[in-house]
């Protein structure tokens, strides 16, 4: 065991692509930290900035928002909505006192598992140096 | 046998009071199967006896209690117990009792800086020393009634409804349960027509909405659409009555949210900023969100701002 902080992180990935890109880099095992905890949604655009401020307030340290690239989308437009979305969760962010690091969308394609591994490995670093979150009480 | 009725007002501007008077008519009927033992705007009975000669505050005991205005102060704390006590339902009566509305906006600082801004910061101001005699000490913050001693049934709104007040004052009069309040959003209940999508920029409140006068409200597009800030999706709908079209709406003014969040736990600025940024309105262009969005349920939801 390493002393470095052990940042937890949920990443929302949608069920098209991002997840899919997920499974991919697993069955390419491609090495990824551990702290991420994956939650399939169907669209990025169903995430509603009340499940992102809903994991920050119960005590996630990051919180990465994953969907198809912009005009990809399967469902047209979704990942659009998720771009206007997580505009407002930025916004949002500081009236919780929580630093706009701590968030992060991204566009990860159903064929990029080493881009997907690559974008966790950047956001995890990027959480470990900032330490853990004000609202994690373990 | 008449039923007791005390009253007790907080923070405070008085206009749920009048709403009892605006019942009407049929306050007439309910004035008569009612005493009212307690109630400080239309009647003298003093705390600590007529004349004072009694050491301990009282309240006479009741079959109903009102209480309106948020808990603000030591002394507005001990008259919630008090009422408590006294009464065998406790009623809150209009936002501030029920989530500290407008008063609890002052939650956003600390109650060092609202004394400050008040009686030395403002420009207008003459700088005296704070007033420190006779009066009873703040609370840290703006407190909801429920936040301070039980409460058995909720009348919300800014002011509340002639509607609601006579139908719960009726109901414990024949002794039925009152009714819950409704489940269902403002939007929910909102008859004008939705496209999903806004037009351009959020307007200004004096701009006038786009509808045909004396047309039904079923033809006016929805007013968030048309760019204007309606706390519809976030605020708890109700507030039309049996009509069921609600009040701001029916007037072609967008809702305020008077009638408070959905629920308890809910927080109605994530779901308004995720609402405007749905629909395609620009969320930066608000400029107060938290205070726009809680405007009327500040307790327990507005703190000041975290440092970092």
């Amino acid at each position: 065991m390493s002393d470095t902080f052990d940042p937890l992180i949920v990443a929302l990935c949608c069920n098209w692509c991002s997840y899919t890109g997920a499974d991919l880099a697993g069955v390419s095992r491609i090495q990824y930290p551990h702290n991420v905890r994956i939650v399939r949604v169907m669209c990025s655009g169903m995430v509603h900035p009340n499940l992102v401020i809903d994991a920050f307030t119960s005590g996630a340290d990051g919180v990465l928002m994953c969907g198809c690239h912009l005009g990809d989308c399967h469902y047209q437009e979704g990942n659009y909505k998720a771009e206007k979305r997580a505009e407002a969760i930025r916004l949002m962010l500081a009236d919780f006192g929580i630093e706009e690091e701590r968030f992060r969308l991204e566009w990860v394609s159903a064929a990029e598992g080493p881009r997907f591994a690559q974008v966790i490995r950047e956001f995890t670093e990027q959480v470990q140096a900032l330490g853990a979150s004000p609202y994690r009480t373990h | 046998m008449a039923a007791r009725l005390a009253e007790e007002w907080f923070a405070i501007c008085g206009g749920c009071e009048v709403t009892i008077l605006d019942i009407g008519e049929p306050l007439l009927d309910v004035l008569k199967q009612v005493e009212i033992v307690h109630m400080p705007v239309i009647m003298d009975h003093k705390l600590f006896g007529q004349t004072g000669e009694n050491t301990e505050m009282e309240i006479p005991a009741a079959d109903v209690g009102l209480i309106s205005g948020g808990i603000r102060s030591e002394e507005h704390k001990k008259l919630a117990l008090e009422m408590r006590k006294k009464c065998k339902i406790l009623i809150s009566l209009g936002s501030c009792a029920c989530f500290g509305g407008v008063p609890a906006l002052a939650n956003q600082y600390s109650t060092q800086e609202v004394l400050e801004k008040v009686y030395r910061g403002s420009k207008s101001t003459e700088t005296n020393g704070l007033p420190h005699e006779q009066i009873p000490e703040l609370t840290d913050r703006v407190y909801a009634v429920h936040e301070v001693v039980p409460v058995d049934a909720y009348l919300p709104g800014c002011p509340t409804t002639p509607e609601m007040v006579a139908n719960a004052l009726v109901s414990i009069l024949e002794g039925k349960p009152l009714s819950a309040l409704s489940s269902k959003s403002v939007c929910d209940e909102c008859p004008t027509k939705r496209e999903k999508k806004a037009i351009g920029i959020l307007k200004r409140r004096y701009d006038a909405p786009d509808f045909k006068p004396g047309a039904p409200l079923g033809e006016m597009r929805c007013l968030m659409e048309q760019g204007f800030l309606c706390l519809g999706p976030a605020t708890r709908g109700g507030c039309g009555g049996t009509d069921g079209v609600p009040r701001c709406i029916r007037a072609y003014m967008p809702c305020e949210g008077c009638f408070g969040p959905l629920s308890e736990k809910a927080n109605p600025m994530v779901d308004m900023m995720g609402a405007l940024s749905s629909i395609g309105l620009d969320p930066k262009q608000i400029p107060d969100r938290a205070a726009t969005f809680n405007r009327f349920a500040g307790a327990g939801r507005l703190r000041p701002a975290p440092r970092r």
